[in-house]
């Protein structure tokens, strides 16, 4: 057991040193794979925050009722008297005056609305629903429509429903990206062990011959393509927090503009642990192959 | 402790540098290994340590056929062999005393021990004042003391010395084999390939003369 702990506490010793005296080639590496790494890091976030926004607005459907500019008192009495039913959470009436004035308070239009002689717009309820299921807003929807006053509803569900089907999309790219990318990584850790091995032909072909095994040959190969993939989640790391931070102030702009208090939101501990662990793991794994592949070679060539 | 048994070592290209080669060495003797040069004396060795394998024939050490040994079996035997390489086969990227060191490390030894023991062998081949000097920067007879301590500092059973005096002095050579001479007689068990008919007076022991790859014994 303690020369067990002895060997790896050496193993990792060296594979330090080969770091620290290849400290060029490495941030070369590490920056290589914190490049490749960042792209679908940076595409999980950036849906991650796009799904807290989808998040803040309704998540339930409304249905907007356009009232008929002729419709009588009674009529109108009798569409309120409809919304009161249970099948109704909430319904809020609309006046076109204030309808109008929403308008006239955004800038663009109010050059627009200053000219009109008279409102053309109609009072209009906003109803909430207390079904979600599309069948059931269709339903009561069509019925509402059918209404005497009612001149048109619209069932304002699709853009939700779009969004979360994008958003579905989207995380499936990111995890295909992550395949892709991990792909990459083994290669670039395969790519730089392997220069690595070739380098130490010598040292290795001495080890073996006063009585190294293949495991301690191996061994400090496979921490350094561990501690490289390290380095590269830890790059990419530091690539999206420049990113973030670039990205930060025009995104915060743009949420104002939506009348919004959004703030871009870091990943939090858990999502860093697990992308540092498997960028060191694929770095391992890429190591791995690569040894395996290269030490063989060395030996042919002896 | 090892022995040869009809042993023929064919290279690839088809040039046979051991014939029929027959021999046995008993746990504790001094053995000399002479013969012109390409006669076959480090192929000899390499088969003992398994660095070589026989085309035909069976070598075996302590028992084991190391002609059929595994490869995940080759490093147990070989970190019971010192070896001292004709080539030397330093490592020029460490130094001096990381070189002596090697072994250790492979065997898992703690480091302060390690150091300890390496420092030991150092002195005795009479390189102290340069354990942390880079060995290019070694004479071609320091490299050799170099090779020599790094075959000794694990204390192994069996000595496989390939020309081991052969870029040293005669007062440096002396020394060296004044070395192997306490080696063997705490027990240690020496193969030496050598020209050195001085050493070889001076030592004693057996004397196994090569030919073209063929064996014969000369008469003390
Ligand atoms: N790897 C090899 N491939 C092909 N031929 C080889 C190889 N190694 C040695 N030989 C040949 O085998 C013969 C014996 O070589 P060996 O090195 O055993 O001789 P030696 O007795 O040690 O010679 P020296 O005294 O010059 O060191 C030589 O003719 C050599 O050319
Ligand atoms: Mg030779």
């Amino acid at each position: 057991m303690i020369g067990w702990m002895r060997h790896h506490k050496h193993a990792l010793g060296t594979a330090l040193h080969r770091l620290r005296i290849q400290a060029f080639t490495a941030l070369l590496t590490a920056l290589a794979m914190g490049v490749a790494i960042s792209l679908p890091s940076g595409l999980y976030l950036g849906l991650e925050n796009l799904s807290r926004v989808a998040g803040e607005l309704p998540a339930q459907p409304e249905i907007s009722l356009f009232l008929d500019a002729g419709a009588s008192p009674e009529q109108k009495q009798a569409i309120a008297t409809r919304l009161k039913q249970p099948d109704i959470a909430q319904a809020r009436f609309v006046p076109k005056d204030e309808a109008l004035a929403t308008l006239s308070a955004s800038q663009d239009l109010a050059d627009i609305t200053a000219g009109l002689t008279e409102n053309p717009l109609p009072d209009a309820w906003i109803v909430r629903p207390q079904a979600t299921s599309r069948d059931a807003l269709v339903r009561i929807s069509d019925g509402l429509r059918k209404m005497p006053g009612i001149a048109e509803t619209h069932l304002d569900s699709q853009w939700a429903e779009r969004l979360q089907a994008a958003l579905a999309i989207g995380h499936t790219g990111v995890w295909l990206l992550a395949g892709l990318f991990a792909i990459a990584l083994i290669a670039i850790s395969g790519n730089a062990i392997r220069a690595q091995v070739l380098a130490r032909r010598d040292e290795i072909l001495v080890s073996r011959l006063i009585g190294a095994t293949d495991r301690h040959i191996r061994r400090p190969f496979l921490y350094l393509g561990a501690l490289q993939g390290l380095f590269g989640g830890l790059a990419a790391g530091g690539v999206l927090a420049v990113a973030g931070t670039i990205l930060r102030e025009p995104v915060e702009h743009l949420a104002v503009l939506y009348g919004s208090t959004f703030h871009l939101l870091p990943p939090d501990g858990a999502e860093i642990a697990m992308v540092l662990g498997l960028t060191t793991l694929f770095g391992w794994l890429g190591a791995w192959l690569s040894v395996t592949r290269s030490l063989h070679q060395v030996e042919a060539t002896r | 402790m090892i022995s040869f048994n009809q042993v023929t070592k064919r290279y690839p290209g088809g040039h046979e540098a051991l014939s029929n080669v027959s021999l046995a060495i008993e746990q504790g003797e001094l053995v000399f290994l002479t013969g012109h040069s390409g006669a076959g004396k480090s192929t000899l060795l390499k088969l003992i340590a398994a660095i070589e394998r026989p085309t035909s024939g069976v070598v075996s050490v302590s028992g084991q056929n190391v002609s059929r040994l595994s490869r995940r079996a080759v490093p147990y035997l070989r970190r019971n062999i010192g070896l001292v390489f004709q080539d030397h086969k330093l490592l020029f990227d460490r130094s001096v005393i990381d070189n002596v060191v090697l072994p250790l490390d492979i065997a898992g030894f703690d480091r302060r021990e390690s150091l300890k023991r390496a420092r030991a062998v150092i002195d005795k081949v009479g390189l102290l004042n340069r354990e942390k000097a880079n060995p290019v920067s070694l004479s071609g007879g320091e490299q050799q003391r170099l090779c020599i301590a790094r075959a000794l500092v694990s204390r192994p059973a069996l000595l496989l010395a390939d020309e081991p005096t052969g870029n040293l002095d005669a007062g440096y050579a002396a020394d060296i084999m004044a070395m192997f001479r306490d080696f063997h007689q705490v027990g240690t068990t020496l193969v030496i390939a050598t020209h050195d008919e001085r050493a070889i007076t001076a030592l004693g022991g057996r004397t196994l003369h090569l030919d073209h790859g063929r064996i014969g014994e000369v008469p003390a």
